[in-house]
């Protein structure tokens, strides 16, 4: 028999204290691509904190809380986490960090056109470093394939796999029914598909693209953990608010020609883009 | 002993017709035969009893029932015209709170036993009360006006019949009538009003009913009449007559009726404008 080793980057989050506000950091990341923390593998690093026990179950409680699973806990020893907590791990590579999608640097990642990048993204980015993510290497297994971290914005193809691009292009859902007013279609991993209409009040929230084969009259957020490829697609527009990976149009500023026509949204150049389709 | 069908009159929104209607329905299909029952969940702001004109008998209430302070056969005011029509009342003295899960479920469950139909008549919004009425029935009619709000909230109103109902929670789907009440045939043309074509297409639920705006329905409710037993030959009356035929699975097709206008009526309509 042969074992395989694989190595992942793991997203490594260091809470620091006070928790509240470092939550509240994690809920506004979460609220802007919500499936950044999706199927990512997670350690949680708690090395020289010297935190009690009770307080990494609440740390714990509250992340699942988030639907962040945890995968192993850098920094306290194996014997004293309780049954039920995620093991311990140690050791790994520091890798790259790992950016938290926003509209420019996730098209950076995709690989197509820096051009796009915006000159403050950098500072963006240098924030949200020293608040949540650093990445690193683990499973060290023997036989582990190592992969090479070399610059900063190239980082390994293989563990961006799970990247919020490939993410959003995974599973698919279709509704089958029309969407009310005051229900929520909630899906960061995939495409939601609507057989029927989307009300007014209503609002259909994907990661990937979004297909409504009947009126779109609420709202449409697309492309939400990051994914600007992403487009939305109605056989009847008369939406509330659009929106791709972040950037967002309400009706009063949408083409008076293209009212009640088919029609399909997607983001170019930092700027949604309408089209009639026929 | 027979199995009722429970049937939920609702909207989200006030003011629109739920209790006219559901006091019309009730009557209606009391005056094919059925053994009837309607029901106020209005608690702390009840008005069934007066369309029906049974307010002067009240003694016990929906409240009592459900906390066990009175029986059902006591709480339940028989109809003057109709002896097959009740009415179980609402507290005018309570709110909303007073009403448990637990009880709303077995007075439902008895008045089964004793009903052919039950048909309750939902409060106003999408709180408690408004949950309670719609969460143990078979089937819903949807009353909605001729306007945006209105037909806004019965969209958040079939959510909920699809969502916290027992049928939904089973894995059913509810059945869903449309009744749109104060219609304007003379609005919907100018197209002051939205046409009941654009509100069945809004909501994607099969229309029982057209009501006309009238005001036999406000004269009836004064005199405490449920407007399908005061003025039978109203368009109000005749176009919930249909309904009920409707509802009892009649395939007739949905016609608007119209305020019979006199000679002169129409003549100066046609001037107008």
């Amino acid at each position: 028999m042969k074992f395989k080793g694989k190595s992942f980057i793991a997203i490594v989050l260091s809470p620091e204290p006070p928790f509240a506000d470092w939550f509240r950091e994690i809920d506004r990341i979460i609220e802007r691509s919500p499936g950044f923390f999706i199927d990512r593998p997670i350690i949680l690093d708690v090395r020289g904190t010297k935190i009690p026990i009770e307080e990494l179950e609440q740390l714990l409680a509250e992340l699942a809380e988030r639907s962040i699973r945890v995968m192993g806990i850098d920094g306290v020893a194996g014997t004293r986490l309780k049954a039920g907590m995620p093991p311990s791990f140690s050791g790994g590579r520091l890798a790259s960090d790992v950016d938290v999608p926003t509209p420019a640097n996730a098209s950076a990642v995709a690989g197509n056109g820096s051009e796009t990048e915006k000159p403050d993204a950098k500072d963006a980015d240098g924030s949200t470093r020293n608040t949540t993510a650093k990445s690193k290497k683990t499973a060290a297994e023997p036989k582990a394939k190592v992969s090479k971290a070399n610059g900063d914005s190239d980082v390994e193809p293989e563990a961006w796999e799970t990247s919020p691009a490939s993410i959003a292009s995974g599973s698919s859902i279709v509704i089958t029914e029309p969407v009310r007013s005051g229900q929520s279609i909630l899906h960061p991993e995939g495409d939601v598909t609507v057989i029927g209409s989307v009300s007014s009040g209503a609002e259909i929230i994907a990661g990937g693209s979004i297909h409504v084969y009947g009126a779109l009259r609420g709202r449409a957020l697309a492309g939400v953990a990051g994914k600007d490829s992403a487009r939305i697609f109605c056989s009847k527009l008369d939406a509330e608010l659009v929106s791709i990976n972040g950037l967002y149009k309400v009706a009063d500023d949408f083409d008076g020609a293209l009212r009640n026509a088919p029609a399909q949204i997607r983001f170019e150049n930092e700027t949604l883009v309408f089209e009639e389709l026929n | 002993m027979s199995n009722a069908t429970v049937v939920v009159v609702t909207s989200g929104k006030g003011g629109v017709g739920k209790t006219t209607t559901t006091a019309a329905i009730a009557s209606a299909l009391a005056k094919e035969g059925y053994q009837v029952c309607a029901i106020d969940f209005d608690v702390g702001l009840r008005n069934l009893d007066l369309i029906m004109g049974a307010e002067r008998r009240v003694v016990f209430d929906l409240v009592n029932v459900v906390r066990g302070e009175a029986s059902i056969k006591q709480a339940l005011v028989r109809d003057k015209k109709l002896n097959n029509l009740y009415l179980l009342p609402a507290s005018q003295t309570r709110d909303k709170d007073a009403l448990t899960e637990e009880g709303v479920a077995s007075v439902i469950s008895e008045l089964r036993m004793y009903f052919d139909w039950v048909i309750c008549d939902s409060p106003a919004g999408i709180e408690r009360g408004a949950t309670l009425a719609m969460r143990h029935a078979d089937e819903a009619i949807i009353v909605s006006n001729p306007e945006v709000s209105s037909v806004r909230d019965c969209d958040r109103i079939i959510g909920l019949l699809d969502a916290k109902t027992k049928i939904a929670e089973d894995g059913g789907r509810m059945p869903k009538h449309l009744m749109i009440t104060r219609y304007d045939t003379e609005r919907a043309k100018t197209g002051d009003m939205l046409a009941t074509d654009d509100v069945v297409d809004i909501l994607s639920v099969p229309l029982i009913g057209v009501v006309p705006e009238s005001k036999d329905v406000l004269k009836a409710s004064n005199v405490g009449l449920p407007i399908t037993l005061s003025d039978e030959n109203s368009p109000a009356a005749k176009a919930y007559t249909e309904a009920v035929r409707r509802l009892l699975g009649e395939n007739i097709p949905v016609t608007i009726p119209e305020e019979k206008k006199g000679l002169f009526g129409k003549f100066f309509k046609g001037r107008a404008a």
